[in-house]
């Protein structure tokens, strides 16, 4: 915080998730979702506990680390697609597996792409696909590495109301074909009930609770 | 997909920039290239002409390098003429009409006589002898060869030989007729030559010769130095055609310079011959004490004319180019400081999906490295290009063959590698910034 001041955001006793199992995490705007998903993904370090993703405690291994383990085992799907725009769709999933330990794949990835209904846009940049079309090729670079979790932050913010189910869907079905397991971040009540699991962050919100140093 | 891909990409995602940036790498290696070239040529140009089979020019006196441009390289004003008997001192008994050896012709392997003063059609007429090209080599010890005809002949008067650019650019062959002009091209026309031989091409200043028969070149018009009335002129016994007009008298003879080359001095018995440059020192020493001439070495004076002007002004150049090369590298830096905003959200996509700091780091820095090599490839082409362009105008008038492939082996060698750790140089700012890019910033709000 300005001044110095810090500011515990969320305390989880604990959160885990089972191996192909589908949840959301509800919360409304402040209540530390990207934080928690920064987490997770080994983006930020925690303050204190454990981060365990398949036996690795992310907490306790270096940067370098946790981008290897980001890369190879977990999938990430971003509100606004962040997808590259000088890249084309399949190229978007191919820089995925670049990065992963295993070598890129294009035959891989065309298959991903055509799983996610894009066959015919392999060679379409970012910027000649639709909204909703470029959400499928963020779902299907996620499942390039063949991550063990796939995380989804806020996946229909930008998608218009008449395809948001569509891409919730796409998800769910594309993890479980899979046996991927998926975590999804939203605000959407209408999504969240979608889920076997919903599970409220506001509970973990300590800023919320005004927890202060 | 990998870096190299990546970086590939990136370059065509901001294809203007990136082909402006190589542009402006590749004119600044093209002038080095071009620069390195000729220097090379013209360097090469005045060592060839240093470089024929005569190691001492002896004229008038004044200034030796004057003499050496003049009588080696056929550029400068002849300084002034030395007398027809200062020339006779250089010839064994046989060549001389008293029949006893000239006071330096223990010292002389061969002295060839030229006399200048004519043009024809913008190339210099040098009368001499067969000697020339009978008894003269090549820079490289090889004897002068012809194309077509052959060499002149003593006792044809009116004949000629042209050097190889000569014939070339006139469209002249043996056979074929030419009238100099004294003085300067719009002077008056003498008596026509006729072209004995085209000399095969020497890569030295012969080529831009026009030789004439050096009895021919007496009886012209103006040739002649005046004597006093009444003094007594006598014929130099020389062979002539029947029915060829008699010989210009000794007295009124002049030459321009003598091409001299040195006898070896007697070695002992049993032991190597000593170098004809011992002789040289000895005879040069003599004759510049003397009041009838001046010695040159032509390799000396040409040294010192490389070392004096051409070499620091070729520094110079190399010095500006180098400065145009390092402004166009900077270029990287431009256009990658320009591109910063978007490439940080790339970086913090790619490292969002794996990606360590080391690896979008290597991205940009093989991305400027990709530049340079792709711009400094194409300025290389460029360069040799350019230099094969003005090939024809450099050959003309530096009488070196200059094309496309002239080259200088081991600074071209040097200059694409040079430019790639420049660009690494120029691309370390952009790459340090995304080695430190704030994933979490850029990817997403605070949630």
């Amino acid at each position: 915080m300005p001044g110095g001041e810090t500011v515990d955001v969320l305390d989880i006793p604990r959160f885990s998730v089972a191996a192909g199992e589908h949840c959301a995490l509800e919360g409304q705007s402040g209540s530390g979702k990207s934080t928690l998903l920064n987490v997770i993904s080994g983006i930020m370090r925690p303050d204190a506990g454990r981060v365990l993703l398949d036996g690795i405690d992310l907490a306790r291994i270096p940067e370098a680390g946790r981008d290897r383990v980001r890369a190879d085992k977990l999938g990430l799907v971003f509100q606004s697609f962040n997808l590259l725009p000088g890249f084309t769709a399949l190229e978007n999933v191919l820089v995925a597996m670049a990065f992963g330990s295993e070598r890129p794949d294009r035959a891989r990835a065309a298959s991903l792409l055509t799983a996610v209904g894009l066959q015919h846009r392999l060679d379409h940049k970012p910027s000649a696909l639709s909204t909703g079309q470029q959400q499928r090729v963020a779902v299907a670079r996620a499942l390039a590495n063949r991550p063990r979790v796939v995380l989804a932050d806020e996946p229909t913010a930008s998608i218009d109301a008449a395809h948001q189910q569509q891409v919730i869907d796409l998800l769910r079905n594309t993890c479980s074909q899979q046996n991927v397991a998926l975590v999804v971040v939203t605000h959407a009540p209408e999504v969240a009930e979608q889920f076997p699991r919903r599970i409220r962050l506001e509970q973990f919100n300590r800023a919320a609770a005004g927890h202060r140093h | 997909m990998n870096l190299l891909g990546i970086a590939w990409r990136n370059i065509r995602q901001r294809w203007l920039t990136s082909l402006l940036t190589a542009l402006s790498l590749a004119l600044g290696v093209a002038l080095v290239v071009a620069t390195l070239g000729t220097g090379g040529l013209v360097k090469q140009a005045f060592e060839s002409g240093a470089g024929l089979g005569y190691n001492m020019i002896v004229g008038a006196k004044g200034s030796p390098l004057q003499l050496v441009l003049n009588s080696v390289y056929f550029i400068s004003k002849p300084i002034e003429n030395i007398s027809w008997e200062f020339y006779q001192q250089f010839l064994p008994a046989a060549e001389r009409a008293d029949g006893s050896d000239g006071t330096f012709a223990s010292s002389s392997k061969t002295a060839v006589p030229i006399c200048m003063g004519d043009y024809f059609r913008g190339f210099r007429v040098i009368g001499t002898n067969a000697a020339f090209f009978n008894r003269i080599t090549r820079g490289d010890g090889q004897p002068f060869a012809f194309s077509s005809g052959s060499n002149f002949r003593d006792d044809d008067f009116f004949a000629g030989v042209l050097g190889a650019t000569v014939a070339a650019q006139l469209g002249l062959k043996a056979g074929d007729r030419f009238a100099p002009t004294h003085g300067a091209d719009d002077g008056k026309v003498h008596d026509p030559f006729t072209v004995a031989g085209v000399l095969a091409r020497t890569d030295t200043p012969v080529d831009r010769g026009v030789f004439v028969n050096m009895e021919g070149f007496y009886l012209q018009d103006g040739h002649a130095k005046p004597v006093a009335d009444g003094a007594a002129v006598a014929a130099p016994a020389v062979a002539q055609q029947p029915g060829a007009p008699l010989p210009l008298p000794a007295a009124q003879r002049e030459v321009t310079a003598i091409l001299l080359e040195t006898a070896a001095p007697p070695g002992l018995p049993g032991m190597p011959p000593l170098p004809a440059e011992l002789t040289a020192m000895g005879l040069r020493t003599a004759i510049n004490e003397g009041r009838d001439g001046q010695a040159a070495q032509p390799i000396a004076e040409i040294r010192q004319l490389l070392d004096l002007f051409v070499r620091p002004l070729e520094l110079l150049l190399l010095l500006v180019t180098a400065l145009v090369v390092l402004v166009s590298a900077m270029g990287i830096l431009v256009s990658m400081v320009g591109s910063a905003l978007e490439r940080s959200r790339d970086v913090a996509i790619m490292r969002a999906l794996g990606a360590r700091r080391s690896h979008v780091l290597a991205t940009v820095l093989i991305e400027a490295m990709l530049l340079a090599g792709g711009g400094g490839l194409v300025g290389w082409l460029l360069g040799h290009l350019l230099v094969g362009a003005i090939g024809p105008w450099i050959s003309t008038n530096a009488g070196v063959s200059a094309s496309v492939f002239s080259a200088v082996p081991l600074a071209e060698a040097l200059l694409v590698p040079f430019l790639i750790l420049l660009a690494i140089a120029a691309a370390l700012l952009p790459a340090i910034a995304a080695y430190r890019t704030d994933v979490s910033k850029w990817l997403q709000g605070p949630g």
